[in-house]
């Protein structure tokens, strides 16, 4: 027998395949389970693979399948091999893929009160005279409510929206209340007569909610028992146990044998850790969970219950070992603020401190009513981090990015998002020199983004053959080393901190330093300065933004014939010894140092050292004055001043963190995949693990996104120059003048005449042709 | 309306349409919203400066803050009737004129009264002038008051350091300040939009506007519709406006995107050809490869367009693109899969044509180089074969060569006063490099135009109006320099970048006039005390703006007489002798 899957995702592999190895083990059943991930729009060769699966299955399952298109392919699909299919059971997909739902006597196309709405009606006549007794008759009554609302919620969170464009906050908080109280209903359904189906489909989803192993086998089992006359499954006497149950949300840590449902459960265990463990390395300057070194990840609980974690355990062990804790949380798949508000909040403070803050029903999402200018105290993480892949508050189906930004502004705690590779495999993001397909660019970056996110660093994902999530070890240290330099910004003394300042220069010229859309970069430069200082960096600040421009471009620059001062000359060892990558820089530009940025056999670094302020000028692309290289289709490293540069800043200077003053640089614009970088990125190699923080032009969201994704670069946006009229002057002032006299003479004459002197005039400005 | 050859016209009559159309120019230039000057970045901006801009925030309607468009307001109030059809060539008549000068009085009357006594003056201000009600005139002083609050406080370096203490930064929008002003406050992290929600119902609904007037302009120069259009795609209107440029190509080829049951937008149908009332243009779509980073989904979606209208069974007078791909079929250039790539931008994972760097460093040699590098940058095919198979980048150059050749004219959406086509090199590098290849593989240089969708009449320009305007508006403006040059050395640097870019648009599409070489020279490096001012302030900058000059003449770009020349040169002379520390 075979069961056909259709689904999304990338924890229901590895507890299929356990299942099917079970199920056949204990049942001797021949089970055939034929999955097909449904994550981006399938190729005809791959749809070919999936009707076939299609075209014998007994049982097709359709999970958490989103996308229009495939979603148009499966339909007439599921409609052709209909008298062969004795179940196709649909959850949590579309609406109009939750209507092909087929089960038994259930039609939830029928059941459905009104076309394209997605919604599921009332109890029809036929089940509700099945039920006997008014008790029955509520009962089924809240089963049938209940089918529709598991059948619908999805099509109900997009529609929410409108029609006033503000998403509704409850939709999903509904459906969890509902869900919660499923299990409870479920057992007083008769399984025979009207409702036997309506409880089979309610009783599968309680399996799905919580798909372990043990349940998504369970699962599997019931639809066969239920819907595939097989005479083993008839003789094995089959007896399938009731839902593991697990808490919505929770602390996971790959070292602890249960999950935790409260933090000071979490804390007593992780401060008792075994002294082997990571947490208290040598490495860790501050005790386990301190606030300020403690790291919030948000999991998706579906991996966690599915035992599916391979790729969160390799990050949170390369957090912890950079001397971090960590607290992480199993979030539900559509609202993140409950699991934050109870894990990552210091809620007990908060009831001290704020006595009005009212502790909402749970079910409600929670204590998330923060008061406005959190106390920092409160906050039991430094950052967070999200590794489920969809919005902050929403889920797949849609994003309110309203309340999202709203409660990670009162917490405020960076908020960053990292990409577990989903819809496609480790191997196709290796080859691809796009990085992420279209799905997960739009559902993973584009949306977190909107939320407040940043650092989208890709840390594991599905192998090419292989059934669960791994983790791209390499990424997950460099990931890791970010975040604790991250970390360290809030708690380094100030003094202690150094910091480059990035200028540009472009067209490369000395005239040009400070190249900057809009902005005027010396004295925005000096005021951030003036600015450290008074926040206790340590600046040596110039007299005034002219003498600071006059030392960049002044000091040494004449005996180098570079545009700006040389702060410091890399000699070539040093260079060598410093970058890995210079191999292959010189199979692009020839052996270092090079004919840009050099002087002898150094690579000269233009910049200003001030107190531990570094005042950098970025290297140009290097390939402006070289046809050659311009009329190549595509561009190769960056030259060996370029990388020289950022050597510099993370090797020499160990910066811990740089900022780019204005749009744009060329850092961001180098060869590399798109999106989803891999550490054979340039834009990746010269960021390194340097904090980015980078000074943008509000008007250009679009080049300011680039820098984001691809040099994981935090913008603060600054407001363009002052507009007004552009007004007439000189000339054209003296016409317009002739003008108002011709308008306002009567005498044809006097018209005429100012005609001619306004045709003149025009014709002298060159309005003539016109 | 009567037109201009109207024979029956009385001379004066024909003087006054002269004159008027002429004044509608000078209308243009005097209103258009120039920056006077530069950010610095934590600097609030001064309240004198805010007028013309809350002025024009005013201009348009407001719907998520309740607020009507002022000038309709004070239009209805004062029982104007308000003309609704507007074209770049209508002339206003002296009444038309005399009723605009009322409004623009009348408002500049409530603004003045908002900025001194605030919304309520302001809101008696117009009940009296001009009887508008309370009810309809409080949303946008409301709006504006906010806005003008906003701008006279700055909190971008807080917000810097409050980065660099690990804190939170939170998420804004990006976008100019007319087009949404919620950007303010500023200091916080720019994001783009959801690629799924591209294009929105109410982009698609006014890029078919702009489609018939662009149709419109064409047919009238050119007597038919355009067969073949080249389109230049980026990711910075596409994310304000929610891709009009993306709804401007969908109209051109004349289909209607689709939405699925979660509001993504992720197919798209065909208008039916009598609903259309035109013939379906070929467009092809060079896109940045921003937009191709930002818009994968969108990419996926114009590049279905295309192949759904290849295949429309209709005749071939009335769908361009079908003829033209099997024409491509047939003369054996490539293969139906090849014949129907429209989508093309940089090889994955890279980014721009060069041609700026090309034009900026003075490196090529021949009339062809630009042209050709534009494509052998932007020749790779995107989208999905016609056996689902993903196109990721895939080199051909054929295929785009092919496209190209039967193109008429050129175009991009500008949806932005803020990103001008001389104020980066940008424009010219896409716009002006598409065109100089069409040149070359159609024999024929392509009209070229501009939209000008950010302004509540959305008007159609050529490439050489464009040209015009911006030199007249900024570059020769002494409002815009002036407003440089109070930032000394950067200002100096912008001046010169202005003229370089002005220049791109003589390398690659001849569309600068001898007088604006001529005037920038009379302007800036003839004029002693000028010359002065800038070898005092940026002798670098001061140094190429007189070279770029030079070459301007050198390749032909500009007919200057002798003796400016001569002066020309001797000025570059000294101006070495400075740099070299000689002088």
């Amino acid at each position: 027998m075979k069961v056909t899957v259709c689904y999304i995702g990338s924890s229901l592999l590895a507890p299929l395949r356990n299942a099917e190895r079970e199920l056949n083990r204990d049942y001797n059943l021949d089970l055939r389970i034929d999955a097909h991930n449904f994550g981006s729009p399938l190729s005809d060769l791959e749809w070919s693979e999936v009707d076939q699966g299609l075209s014998d299955a007994d049982v097709v399952f359709v999970i958490h399948v989103m996308d229009g298109e495939n979603a148009a392919r499966l339909m007439p699909a599921l409609e052709d091999y209909k008298a062969r299919h004795r179940a196709v059971i649909v959850i949590n997909c579309m609406p109009e893929l939750m209507r092909r739902t087929r089960m038994g006597r259930l039609d939830i196309s029928k059941l459905m009160r009104s076309r394209g709405s997605g919604e599921i009606g009332e109890v029809s006549e036929e089940q509700e005279s099945a039920a006997n007794g008014a008790k029955q008759k509520t009962l089924s009554r809240q089963a049938v409510q209940m089918l529709g609302t598991v059948g619908s919620w999805i099509g109900r969170q997009v529609r929410s929206k409108e029609p006033n464009g503000k998403p509704v906050r409850h939709g999903h908080g509904q459906y969890l209340k509902l869900i919660d109280r499923l299990p409870g209903i479920l057992r007083f359904i008769p399984t025979a007569g009207g409702l036997r189906d309506v409880k089979h489909y309610l009783n599968i989803f309680c399996y799905f909610l919580q798909p372990t192993p043990a349940n998504i086998r369970s699962m599997l089992l019931y639809a066969l028992k239920e819907y595939v006359p097989d005479k083993r499954l008839q003789k094995a006497k089959i007896k399938i146990p009731p839902p593991d149950q697990m808490p919505s949300v929770a602390i996971y840590h790959p070292d602890a044998s249960k999950l935790f449902e409260s933090f000071a459960e979490y804390r007593r265990w992780y401060e008792k850790r075994s002294p082997k463990s990571k947490v208290q390395s040598p490495m860790s300057e501050k005790p386990a969970l301190d606030p300020e070194s403690t790291i919030g990840l948000l999991l998706m609980r579906p991996q966690v219950v599915s035992k599916t974690t391979k790729h969160y355990d390799a990050l949170i062990r390369a957090i912890e070992a950079e001397g971090l804790s960590v607290i992480p949380a199993l979030s539900t798949l559509m609202d993140n603020r409950e699991a934050v508000s109870k894990f990552f909040v210091n809620d007990k403070a908060s009831k001290v401190q704020s006595p009005k803050s009212k502790v909402e029903d749970r079910k409600d999402f929670g204590p998330w009513t923060l008061d406005i200018g959190l106390p920092t105290d409160r906050s039991r993480v430094s950052q967070i981090v999200s590794l489920t892949g969809f919005s902050f508050v929403g889920g797949p189906a849609m994003n309110d990015s309203e309340a999202a930004s709203e409660f990670l502004q009162r917490l405020n705690r960076p908020y960053r998002s990292a990409v577990s590779l989903d819809t496609q495999t480790i191997d196709s993001w290796r080859a691809s020199q796009t990085g992420l397909n279209p799905v997960q660019a739009g559902m993973q970056i584009a949306i977190p983004e909107i939320d407040g996110a940043t650092e989208p660093f890709v840390y594991g994902g599905i192998p090419g053959s292989g059934v669960e999530p791994m983790p791209l070890d390499d990424r997950c240290v460099r990931f890791a080393r970010r975040l604790k330099r991250w970390n360290r910004l809030r708690t380094a003394p100030r003094t202690d901190i150094s910091l480059a300042l990035v200028l540009f220069c472009f067209p490369p010229n000395k005239g040009n330093i400070g190249t900057a859309a809009d902005l005027d970069v010396f004295p925005s430069v000096w005021d951030t300065l003036k600015q450290l200082e008074a926040e206790g960096y340590d600046v040596k600040l110039p007299e005034s933004a002219d003498v600071l421009r006059d030392m960049l471009i002044g000091g040494n620059a004449e005996s180098f014939g570079s545009p700006a001062n040389v702060a410091y000359r890399m000699g070539v060892d040093e260079y060598r010894r410093l970058c890995p990558y210079v191999d292959e820089i010189e199979t692009d530009w020839g052996p270092s140092p090079g004919r840009v940025n050099s002087f002898g056999r150094d690579v000269l670094i233009q910049g200003l050292q001030l107190g531990k302020v570094f005042i950098g000028v970025q290297p140009s692309f290097g390939y402006e004055g070289d046809p050659m290289r311009l009329m190549m289709a595509r561009s190769g490293a960056p030259h060996h001043g370029f990388m020289g540069f950022y050597t510099y800043l993370s090797k020499v200077l160990n910066v811990d963190a740089v900022v780019h003053v204005g749009t744009h640089g060329a850092l961001e614009f180098m060869p590399g995949k798109q999106v989803g970088l891999s550490g054979e990125c340039w834009p990746d190699r010269l960021t390194d693990e340097l904090p980015n923080i980078y000074i943008y032009s509000v008007n250009n969201p679009s080049e300011g996104s680039i820098a984001k994704r691809r040099s994981y670069a935090e913008l603060v946006s600054y407001l363009t120059p002052p507009i007004e009229n552009a007004g007439l002057y000189k000339g054209l002032a003296t016409l317009k003048d002739m003008m108002l006299a011709y308008r306002q003479a009567t005498d044809e004459l006097e018209r005429e005449r100012l005609y001619q002197v306004i045709d003149e005039q025009a014709q002298a400005l060159h309005l003539a042709s016109q | 309306m009567t037109t201009k050859n109207d024979p029956t016209r009385s001379e004066s009559d024909k003087r006054d349409l002269r004159v008027f159309t002429l004044y509608e120019q000078l209308l243009e230039i005097e209103q258009r919203l120039i920056p006077t000057g530069l950010h610095v970045f934590g600097r609030p901006s001064q309240p004198a400066e805010q007028t013309d801009v809350l002025r024009m925030i005013a201009s348009f309607d407001r719907p998520e803050a309740g607020a009507h468009a002022l000038p309709a307001l004070v239009a209805e109030g004062l029982g104007f009737v308000v003309s609704q059809a507007s074209n770049s060539l209508a002339s206003p008549t002296e009444e038309e004129l005399r009723q605009r000068e009322r409004i623009h009085a009348v408002i500049s009357k409530a603004l003045n009264r908002l900025g001194e006594d605030g919304i309520d003056a302001a809101i008696q201000s117009l009940e009296t002038s001009a009887n508008v009600n309370a009810l309809q005139s409080r949303p946008v002083f409301t709006l504006l008051e906010n806005i003008s609050r906003q701008l006279e406080t700055n909190n971008e370096v807080e917000a810097l350091v409050k980065a660099l203490r690990g804190e939170f930064v939170p998420p804004g929008p990006g976008a100019d300040i007319v087009q949404n002003p919620l950007i303010l406050p500023t200091g916080r992290n720019t994001h783009a939009i959801n690629p799924y929600a591209v294009p929105s119902a109410m982009a698609y609904a006014r890029a078919e506007a702009v489609v018939n007037k662009l149709l419109a302009r064409y047919q009238e120069e050119h007597g038919h519709y355009p067969r073949a259009m080249a389109l230049v795609l980026w990711g910075l209107d596409n994310i304000k406006t929610q891709g009009e440029g993306v709804a401007q190509a969908l109209w051109l080829l004349g289909v209607r995107p689709v939405s699925d049951s979660l509001n993504r937008v992720t197919a798209v149908e065909a208008i039916p050809l009598d609903e259309l009332g035109r013939p379906r243009i070929d467009v092809v779509m060079t896109i940045s490869g921003i937009f191709r980073d930002l818009f994968s989904p969108t990419v996926q979606l114009l590049d279905k367009a295309v192949r759904l209208v290849a295949q429309l069974d209709e005749p071939e007078e009335m769908n361009y693109l079908r003829r033209h791909v099997q024409e491509q079929v047939l003369n054996g250039h490539c293969d139906a899969d090849e014949a129907m790539t429209r989508v093309f931008s940089n090889a994955p994972g890279n980014y721009g044509t060069n041609v700026n760097f090309m034009v900026m460093d003075s490196q090529w040699q021949t009339d062809d180089t630009l042209g050709d590098l534009f494509v052998t940058r932007k020749c790779f095919a995107y989208g999905r074969d016609s056996r689902g198979q993903a196109i990721e980048g895939v080199e051909a150059r054929a295929a785009m060569d092919s496209a190209l050749a039967r193109v008429e004219a050129t175009y991009q959406n500008i949806d932005t006063f803020e990103i001008g086509i001389t104020d980066v090199d940008h424009y010219f590098e896409y716009l002006g490099g598409v065109s100089k290849a069409v040149e070359k593989l159609a024999s024929n240089r392509p009209a070229i135009y501009l939209s000008d969708t950010l302004s509540p009449d959305g008007k159609i320009r050529s490439l050489a109006e464009t040209v015009r305007l911006e030199t007249r508006a900024k570059t020769l403006n002494p409002k815009w320099y002036e407003g440089m040059l109070k930032h000394g050395f950067r200002g100096v640097a912008e001046i010169e970048g202005h003229v370089s870019n002005t220049f791109g648009w003589s390398a690659t599409a001849d569309a600068v006039d001898d007088w604006v070489y001529t005037e920038v020279a009379e302007t800036f490096v003839l004029d002693q005390e000028m010359l002065a001012r800038l070898r005092e302030l940026n002798p670098h900058s001061a140094h190429s703006l007189v070279s770029r000059l030079l070459e301007a003449n050198g390749r032909g770009y500009w007919d200057a007489d002798p003796e400016t020349l001569d002066q020309l040169r001797e000025i570059i002379g000294s101006l070495e002798d400075q740099l070299e520390g000689v002088a």
